[in-house]
């Protein structure tokens, strides 16, 4: 007997109890749908995060001195250490291209001339280079030492009348001190430019460390009386390529120097805490793993699910072989051999299973879908676990038909016959 | 239609069955079924008829003895070319049909061939030549239930002949039919059968056993008696009223 022949009889079995093999199916269903939503949510998610990282970040090593047991994303349990000699003895060292602080400044609101925005936050301070020449949509990166801002795209439009390059904006800081920036560039996108600042979209203000940081770190009390002495919470390390060789002799120099005794914050650094530097990639990396673990976690329910599903069209094929005791004893009678009788049940469960697992991906994607426009995500089909959810569904028929195919092919032609 | 003398040959067939004391359901039986012949099997319940229509449709194996099936003998065959004999040299009328209730008239009468590995058109073609000659052309897409107990029983003559078998073994096939349709079913055997189809009934009326050519009569597992029925099958109508 034939392949397709098998399925064609299958086929009619299953429309025969169109409710019990729906019902049936419901289990496999709601598996795959499940790992197919996760899944689809989780790459999207990633590219969403991934994406963001240009290639010109891998350069970059974020800073921050915390105890060693500080667990959390960047920035946990991160104390003010780095002094402003920190960063120029690290920006002279071999094998480091540049060093500047990174600090976000309390504000209260950010005027355009007549017009006043409510900000909090949203003022970051850092190096020239923090803004990269292609993330500027036009204008130019700030200087230090100058009243210059770069904006980005949701801080230009927050104004009724849109910021442009040359306009001056007036920053309330936290305290009711007021300063005037003039915009010379705007970025070419809302989201963080780093892993410090978090990657959503938000109205933001990037401004050179020096004045803004040294004066805001002086009015806190951060550092005593002159910008001199203002501490960072973080730093920003560049290699002199995005090369991991590169990268890796600028984390050595970098960690080196800060931990000696030259160094203005090993001062502070005491016994308790110690220097972090790390990659983009390397703090998305814990992202990365909170979200593996998430995304294992609702696998593995989906797992089960799948599991309730696969004993469900176990079940159903065992009543159907009991049910169908008559017919196995009419097919065997005029000719079935055993093999045909165990493959005509076994691909009925295998119908089941793939038939859930096609329609358990496309919920699944739908869902997907549906979450990732709800929160703003590029999204990413995952189409290796579209291809893996169609195995499992075939995987899933075989185990779960199997005993009841093999019950069926056994049975004797003379006592089925005689079965009422 | 297959050449050779014999459709069926049973030698010396004796079958035990092993619950708690044996239980000797034939024994020591031997007949021979000629082909083209018309036989009935008589006997009242527990003589070995249901045990003779088993062993003879390659359904079960001797305890001892021989059953020769279109020219091969059951008992030495194992389960699979078993499976396979029954398939092509042996067709099953039942007083039950036994149609497959999800597949319809064309569909059940190709299904034997359907496990021979005959294609679909070809299994088609051939089902409804079948369904012509037992006068359901207009039948062939209606499901069994849709159809009634006469046309189920035609269906599963048509079925029965599909492999153009060795031998047609029918059990009680008009046990569930009224009286008129019975008559039907018995003329479309007689038909067959004049068309060199060989035909064992194992009914217990005698008007269904006086359409044969002979009578076996069974009794608590042998062949008590063979009844020879001159005319036979050409017994007209009104013959089937008269008993003996």
């Amino acid at each position: 007997m034939r392949p397709l022949e098998f399925l064609r009889l299958s086929w009619r079995s299953i429309r025969g109890h169109k409710l019990r093999s729906s019902l049936t199916t419901l289990g496999v269903i709601i598996g795959v749908a499940a790992v197919i939503a996760f899944v689809t949510l989780g790459a999207s998610l990633q590219a969403g995060i991934i994406g963001d990282i240009s290639p010109d970040d891998q350069r970059n090593l974020y800073g921050w001195a915390a105890e060693p047991d500080a667990e959390g994303g960047p920035l946990a349990g991160a104390q003010p250490v780095f002094s402003q000699h920190d960063l120029e003895e690290l920006s002279d060292r071999e094998d480091v291209e540049a060093a500047y602080g990174y600090a976000t400044i309390q504000t209260q609101a950010i005027s355009n001339g007549d017009e006043q925005v409510p900000q909090g936050d949203g003022l970051i301070a850092a190096g020239p280079s923090y803004i990269r020449e292609d993330d500027l949509r036009e204008g130019r990166q700030f200087e230090m030492n100058e009243s210059e801002a770069v904006i980005n795209p949701a801080a230009a439009e927050q104004f009724e009348e849109n910021v442009t390059v040359g306009d001056e904006l007036t920053l309330t800081i936290l305290g009711g001190q007021q300063t005037t920036v003039t915009v010379v560039g705007i970025t070419d996108t809302s989201e963080g430019l780093s892993p410090f600042e978090g990657f959503e979209t938000a109205p933001r203000v990037y401004v050179p460390t020096d004045p803004f940081y040294a004066e805001q770190a002086a009015g806190l009390g951060f550092g005593g009386d002159g910008g001199d002495q203002a501490r960072y919470l973080a730093i920003v390390v560049e290699a002199e390529s995005a090369d991991d060789r590169a990268v890796e002799r600028a984390r050595e120099s970098a960690t080196s120097y800060l931990q000696s005794e030259q160094s203005d914050a090993s001062d502070l650094l005491g016994d308790d805490l110690e220097v972090r530097l790390q990659t983009s990639t390397e703090l998305l990396q814990q992202l990365q793993d909170v979200l593996d673990l998430l995304q294992n976690f609702i696998v593995g329910i989906a797992a089960i699910s799948l599991l309730v599903g696969s004993i469900g069209i176990a079940n159903i094929m065992l009543v159907s072989v009991t049910e169908r005791t008559r017919e196995i004893g009419i097919m065997k009678a005029v000719g079935a051999q055993n093999r045909d009788v165990l493959g005509l049940f076994l691909s009925e469960a295998v119908i089941l299973g793939t038939v859930g697992a096609i329609f358990g991906t496309a919920v699944g994607l739908l869902a997907g879908y549906l979450g990732a426009w709800y929160i703003d995500l590029p999204l990413v089909y995952p189409y290796e676990y579209v291809a893996l959810a169609i195995v499992v569904g075939v995987v899933v028929g075989i185990l779960s038909g199997l005993y009841p195919a093999w019950r069926a092919a056994r049975t004797d032609p003379i006592d089925a016959l005689r079965y009422e | 239609m297959k050449t050779g003398e014999t459709a069926v040959e049973l030698i010396d067939v004796r079958k035990t069955y092993r619950v708690g004391e044996p239980v000797h359901a034939l024994d020591g039986v031997s007949l021979e079924v000629p082909r083209g012949s018309y036989t009935a099997i008589m006997g009242p319940s527990g003589s070995g008829k249901s045990t003779l229509m088993n062993l003879v449709g390659c359904l079960d194996t001797p305890t001892e003895g021989e059953v020769v099936v279109g020219g091969r003998e059951v008992g030495s065959l194992g389960d699979r070319e078993r499976t396979r004999l029954r398939g092509t040299e042996v067709g099953f009328v039942f007083q039950t049909f036994n149609l497959m209730p999800r597949l319809n008239a064309v569909e059940n009468v190709a299904l034997p061939q359907l496990f021979q590995g005959v294609g679909r058109a070809e299994r088609r073609e051939r089902a409804r030549k079948l369904l012509e000659r037992v006068g359901l052309a207009d039948r062939e897409e209606h499901l069994p239930n849709e159809l009634s107990g006469g046309q189920r029983q035609r269906v599963a003559l048509a079925r029965a002949l599909v492999n153009d078998p060795a031998i047609v073994l029918a059990d009680e096939p008009s046990g569930n039919l009224d009286t008129d349709t019975e008559a039907e079913i018995l003329d479309l055997f007689d038909e067959f059968h004049e068309g060199g189809t060989t035909m064992l009934v194992v009914t217990h009326e005698r008007h269904v056993a006086e359409r044969a050519d002979r009578i076996v009569h069974l009794l608590d597992g042998k062949i008590e008696r063979i009844e020879e029925l001159d005319g036979g099958s050409t017994t007209d109508e009104s013959g089937t009223e008269a008993s003996t």
